[in-house]
């Protein structure tokens, strides 16, 4: 029970992260509410790989990023908007951005303590681990949403054609 | 009659257009898809490149071979998903209803002046997402507050500072410290103020061009792709410049 409340907690917040994050980019009104189902959506499933199946954070981001890219080619067609209108708002949240920040920091923290071997070395390793963790999970997360735009190019280019079917009647 | 006037304000509109979507933040190749098909409409055959500042356009008139060359600087314009679903949606039109120029023109600048959603609600909406935000991390309620606080303050002073043509790196500079000390009160209260500290400055992390830019790497893009992946990671730079000053103003370490 408590789990479950965890997760739709979690999927709640990251619903509302998406929507305000995503409102910066002036999306289409109609696209809000798909951008918050599918923000939901991928942030609990990242949680619950994460916190339940012990998964780590980079291949959690590849598959959350995966269910958001799908969930954009299927909704992205009733609303006619491209599945990077719907996706790149619901993967904001999911950007690792403390771990962007902390990059930098133990950057400047390793050039303040470069007369201090152990605390230069640990600031080295955190500098590194820190960046590593924020390239994979950004591009993962990126490949996931477009992988399925790339298998099933027809559909996804063609989402915003709402002329289609007069198109076929002309003929 | 096509005049040679005309040729010349349609090759002109076509790398308008594209330097717009381009500007508005929409991964290359759908730019360039979206480019094509206009042209195609316009019966020209296009060839682009796209480098980070500015397009260069080959078209040719599909009846009288002529060609004309076109180079267009890319405007640096607010992200927005609502023109690069109209756009693209413009350019499907285009092809399937046989729109003529007149009406092609018409419907772009209703589209691009279509005013944006009201600031007063994007600055309650960002608000409440990095409270949210606030929460994913482990934050109790008195942070969530805080930190919403701090970000409608943050993020009033980028509107302030945008309208009025600041450089961007210091509007990320001056905003990421402004909300990174509003949400320092947070260490006077007996609460999760190490994670209010860290959450308050996350929403103006550049996410758009992050993704934007991997998509486009990934489509072979490269060029463009870096060059947006290394904007956003100035960007980044400067959050971390902003809130590194409260940092040693209040806690006297970084982490």
């Amino acid at each position: 029970m408590n789990t479950l409340l965890n997760v739709i907690s979690d999927g709640f917040f990251g619903a509302i992260a998406a929507i305000g994050f995503g409102a910066i980019s002036n999306p289409p009104l109609r696209a809000f509410k798909f951008i918050a189902l599918l923000g939901a959506v991928g942030h609990a499933c990242r949680f619950c790989l994460m916190t339940y199946l012990y998964i780590d954070i980079a291949s959690a981001s590849l598959i959350s990023g995966l269910v958001i890219g799908f969930g954009s080619l299927i909704l992205g067609k009733p609303i006619y908007c491209p599945t990077t209108v719907i996706f790149i708002p619901a993967l904001l949240p999911m950007i690792p951005g403390k771990f962007a920040y902390n990059t930098i920091f133990s950057q400047i923290m390793f050039l303040q303590h470069m007369n201090q071997p152990d605390l230069k070395a640990k600031y080295m390793e955190m500098c590194f681990s820190n960046g590593i963790v924020t390239f994979t999970v950004i591009f993962l997360l990126a490949i996931g949403a477009t992988l399925p735009m790339f298998i099933f190019h027809t559909r996804s280019h063609s989402l915003t054609r709402r002329s289609y079917k007069e198109s076929l009647l002309q003929k | 009659m096509i005049t040679n006037e005309l040729l010349l304000e349609q090759v002109k509109f076509v790398a308008e257009y594209a330097a717009h979507l381009m500007g508005c933040g929409i991964h290359t190749s759908r730019v360039i898809r979206n480019t094509k098909r206009i042209g195609d409409t316009l019966n020209f055959d296009v060839n682009i490149s796209v480098f980070q500042k500015s397009i260069i356009l080959t078209m040719q008139k599909k009846e009288t071979q002529h060609i004309f060359s076109e180079v267009v600087e890319i405007p640096a314009l607010p992200i927005n998903f609502e023109h690069n679903s109209e756009l693209s949606a413009l350019s499907w039109e285009a092809v399937d209803r046989h729109l003529t120029f007149e009406e092609i023109k018409e419907k772009y600048y209703k589209i691009i002046f279509a005013s944006r959603m009201n600031s007063w609600t994007v600055v309650l909406l960002v608000g409440l997402a990095n409270a949210s935000f606030c929460r994913l991390f482990g934050g109790d309620w008195l942070s969530m507050l805080i930190v919403c606080i701090a970000t409608f303050a943050g993020f009033f002073v980028k509107m302030q500072m945008q309208k009025r043509n600041v450089n961007h790196y210091i509007i990320f500079i001056v905003s990421a410290f402004v909300a990174s000390l509003l949400s320092s009160t947070a260490l006077l209260f007996n609460t999760t103020s190490e994670i209010a500290l860290a959450t308050s400055v996350l929403y103006l992390i550049p996410g758009v061009p992050l993704i934007n830019g991997v998509i486009d790497i990934i489509e072979g893009h490269t060029l463009t792709g870096i060059s947006r992946l290394t904007n956003a990671f100035l960007l980044i730079i400067c959050i971390a410049i902003g809130l590194s000053f409260t940092l040693f103003l209040f806690t006297n370490r970084l982490l």
